[in-house]
C-alpha cells in the first residue's frame, strides 16, 4: 500500500464502491437463505459487523508475520470462538425463538467469506487504526444491505416490518424463498453501480482505464449499434474483425522495444550497458 | 459486418414486431376456443396480462431514459402468454403480477426480448405459481359442464389417477374440453400451431419437437398411472399448459441454442425436467421452470456442441493429412 489512505477513501471504497455483498459477492449465504425478517437481518448484521471488527484487528496486530497458509484457519478459529459464545447465549438465554429460523447461519458467519477476503487483502498488510477503519466500513456496507434485504423480502413476502403488520393487499410469498433475496441484490447492485459510476467515478476510473487498454489488444472489437426498432442484427453486439495489428519484434531483436516492457530501474542498467546516460537523454523510449 | 458469427440459423434481420406479430397471430386462435369455454372472462384476464406488461415497460423506459417502442409486440406476447396459461377464474391482478415481473426481471435487465437468457413468460409464470398457488390451481370456474368437473389432468396425475379412456374422452381432452389453463388446453389447437411452426419458422420447430419426443418418451418409460403406455403419453402430453408452452415457450427466438443439433438437446433436456419435476414435484405444472433451467444449459450445450464439432473437424483433417 504505496498510497496513502485516508479514511473517507477506505469507508467510500469498503461500504460503497466494492460493497462486499453487491460487488464482491461474499458472504451470500447468510443473506440469501437468513434475512428473510427485518429481525434476523438486524441480528445477523450485529454478529457479523462485531465479528469482523474483532477478527480483523487481531489479524493486523498479530498475524503479520505468520505465513498465508497458517493465517486463513486461524481467522476461521478466531471468528469461530468469537461467535460461540453469543450462539450459546442466544440459545440457552434469550431470543430462542429468534434462534430458531437462523440457528446454522449464525456458525456460518463466523466462516464468512468476508471476513476472510477482507482480513487477507487490506488488515494483514495495514495498521490496526487503518484494518480498523476497514471493517468498520466493511460491515456497514454489508449491514446496510443485510438489512435493506430483510425489510424488503418481510415487506413484501410478509405484509410486515419488523414483526408489526402493514397493509399491502397482496403478499408475494416467493419472496421468502432464497431466489427472492437473490432478486432484490440483482437490483440492488445494479442501481449501486449506477450510483457509483455517477457520484464518484474517481475510485473506478483505474480499473476502467486498464479494461479499455486490454480492450484494445484484442483481435476482436465491440461496436454497440445504434437501437432503433429491436432486430437480431441491429441490435447485437456485432463482432468486427479488426485488421491484425502488425507484428512486432521480438524483444531480444529490437532493443528499444525492449524498454518497454522494463522497470525504471532496468532501463537505466540496460541504457547504461549501452553506454548512454540516461539523465542526459530523459526519455525512457 | 459480420453479425452474430457462426450462427447457423439467425441469418436474416428479423424485426420484432414480425417475429411477435406471428406469435400474435397463432395466440388468436387460443384466445377464442377460450372465449368459447370461459365466455367473455378471458378478455378481462388477458387485458390484465399485456396491460401489465405494457405499463412496466413504459415505467421502466422512462425511468432508464430509452425510448417505447409501441410497436415492438413483445409485451403483448407476453402478458397474452402468461394471461392464457392460467386458468379463467383467476384474480385479474396475478396475470398482471406475472406480466410486471416478466418485463422487469426478466426482460428489461437483460437489454430486450431478444437478448434475455430466460423466456421471460416462463419467469413470470413460475413467479405466481410459487407466490400464488392456489389462485393458479383453481380451475372451479365455468366447470360443471367439463368432463371431469374442476378437476384438471395435471392434479389427476399428480395424485395416481387416471381417466379411462374411450372416444368421447379422447375428443374432449383433444378438444379442450376438461378444466385446465384457459387457453392451453385444446391439444388440437396446439397440433395446428406446429404445422403453423414448419411452415413460417421451421427453426423454431426444432426445439419443441425435441420437448415433446422427450416428455412422451418418458411417460412411455416411466408412466405415472397405471395404464397402458399410450394412456400415459396421451394424458402427459394433454395434461396443463405442455403443448402449449413447446409451442410459445421452447420456439422463443433469444433462447434457443444457435445449432438445429443443439436445440435438439435443449429441447430433450427440457422435457427431461419437465417430466421429472412431474414426477418428483410438488406442482403440477412444471414446465415453466423446467423451460428456466434448461435456458441455464444453453450456452453450455452450444460450446460443448462447437468444441465437439472442431475435435471432429481436426481429427479429420488429421486423418485426411495422414
Amino acid at each position: 500500500m504505496s498510497e496513502k489512505l485516508t479514511f473517507r477513501d477506505i469507508f467510500v471504497k469498503g461500504s460503497v464502491v466494492f460493497n462486499p455483498v453487491l460487488v464482491q459477492l461474499a458472504g451470500l449465504c447468510p443473506v440469501v437463505a437468513a434475512s428473510t425478517s427485518l429481525k434476523n437481518a438486524a441480528m445477523l448484521s450485529v454478529i457479523a459487523f462485531a465479528e469482523l471488527i474483532v477478527v480483523c484487528i487481531v489479524a493486523s496486530a498479530l498475524l503479520k508475520k505468520i505465513p498465508r497458509w497458517v493465517r486463513m484457519p486461524i481467522y476461521l478459529v478466531i471468528g469461530l470462538a468469537f461467535v460461540c459464545p453469543i450462539l450459546w447465549y442466544i440459545e440457552t438465554q434469550t431470543l430462542v425463538n429468534l434462534s430458531l429460523g437462523m440457528k446454522i447461519y449464525i456458525p456460518l458467519i463466523a466462516i464468512n467469506s468476508v471476513v476472510a477476503v477482507h482480513c487477507e487483502q487490506f488488515a494483514v498488510k495495514n495498521s490496526v487504526k487503518l484494518a480498523f477503519y476497514d471493517a468498520a466500513a466493511v460491515g456497514i456496507g454489508a449491514s446496510a444491505v443485510f438489512i435493506t434485504v430483510g425489510a424488503l423480502r418481510e415487506l413484501l413476502g410478509s405484509s410486515s416490518i419488523g414483526g408489526i403488520a402493514v397493509n399491502i393487499p397482496v403478499a408475494f410469498k416467493g419472496m421468502l424463498m432464497p431466489f427472492g433475496s437473490l432478486i432484490i441484490l440483482g437490483f440492488m447492485a445494479a442501481v449501486l453501480k449506477a450510483f457509483v459510476s455517477k457520484r464518484c467515478p474517481e475510485y473506478i476510473q483505474k480499473p476502467i482505464a486498464a479494461e479499455e487498454k486490454k480492450e484494445e489488444t484484442t483481435e476482436i472489437a465491440k461496436v454497440e449499434l445504434p437501437a432503433t426498432e429491436e432486430t437480431v442484427e441491429e441490435t447485437a453486439i456485432a463482432e468486427v474483425p479488426v485488421s491484425e495489428p502488425e507484428a512486432e519484434p521480438a524483444a531480444e531483436e529490437n532493443p528499444i522495444d525492449a524498454i518497454k516492457i522494463m522497470s525504471e530501474k532496468e532501463i537505466d542498467d540496460f541504457l547504461k550497458s549501452l553506454g548512454i546516460d540516461t539523465e542526459e537523454t530523459g526519455d525512457k523510449q | 459486418m459480420k453479425a452474430l458469427s457462426n450462427n447457423e440459423i439467425k441469418q436474416k434481420p428479423l424485426k420484432t414486431s414480425r417475429l411477435y406479430g406471428d406469435y400474435l397471430l397463432l395466440l388468436a386462435a387460443p384466445f377464442v376456443l377460450a372465449w368459447i369455454y370461459y365466455g367473455p372472462r378471458v378478455l378481462a384476464v388477458v387485458a390484465s396480462g399485456v396491460l401489465g406488461a405494457v405499463l412496466s415497460d413504459i415505467l421502466f423506459c422512462a425511468v432508464l431514459k430509452r425510448r417505447f417502442l409501441l410497436k415492438d409486440l413483445s409485451n403483448v406476447f407476453i402478458g397474452a402468454v402468461i394471461a392464457l396459461m392460467l386458468p379463467a377464474g383467476i384474480p385479474l391482478y396475478v396475470p398482471a403480477v406475472a406480466a410486471v415481473f416478466a418485463v422487469a426481471v426478466a426482460k428489461i435487465p437483460f437489454g430486450g426480448s431478444l437478448r434475455a437468457p430466460f423466456v421471460p413468460a416462463a419467469a413470470g409464470f413460475a413467479f405466481i405459481t410459487v407466490c400464488f398457488k392456489e389462485q393458479v390451481f383453481d380451475y372451479s370456474y365455468n366447470s360443471a359442464e367439463k368432463m371431469l368437473g374442476a378437476r384438471s389432468l395435471g392434479a389427476l396425475l399428480l395424485n395416481g389417477n387416471s381417466v379411462r379412456l374411450n372416444s368421447i374422452n379422447v375428443f374432449d381432452i383433444l378438444s379442450g374440453n376438461v378444466a385446465g389453463p384457459m387457453g392451453a388446453g385444446c391439444s388440437l389447437l396446439m397440433i395446428a400451431c406446429l404445422v403453423f411452426l414448419l411452415v413460417r419458422r421451421k427453426g423454431a420447430l426444432v426445439s419443441p419437437l425435441g420437448f415433446i419426443a422427450a416428455c412422451a418418451l418418458y411417460a412411455a418409460v416411466m408412466p405415472r398411472v397405471n395404464a397402458s403406455f399410450f394412456t400415459s403419453i396421451f394424458t402427459e402430453l394433454s395434461a396443463g399448459s405442455l403443448l402449449f408452452a413447446a409451442v410459445f415457450l421452447m420456439s422463443d427466438y433469444s433462447t434457443q441454442p444457435q445449432k438445429y443439433s443443439t436445440r435438439i438437446l435443449y429441447g430433450v433436456l427440457s422435457g427431461f425436467f419437465c417430466m421429472l419435476m412431474r414426477t418428483v414435484g410438488t406442482y403440477e405444472e412444471t414446465v415453466c421452470f423446467a423451460v428456466l433451467l434448461a435456458n441455464a444449459f444453453t450456452p453450455i450445450l452450444d460450446s460443448a456442441v462447437k468444441k465437439l464439432q472442431l475435435k471432429k473437424a481436426s481429427s479429420a483433417r488429421k486423418g485426411a493429412a495422414k
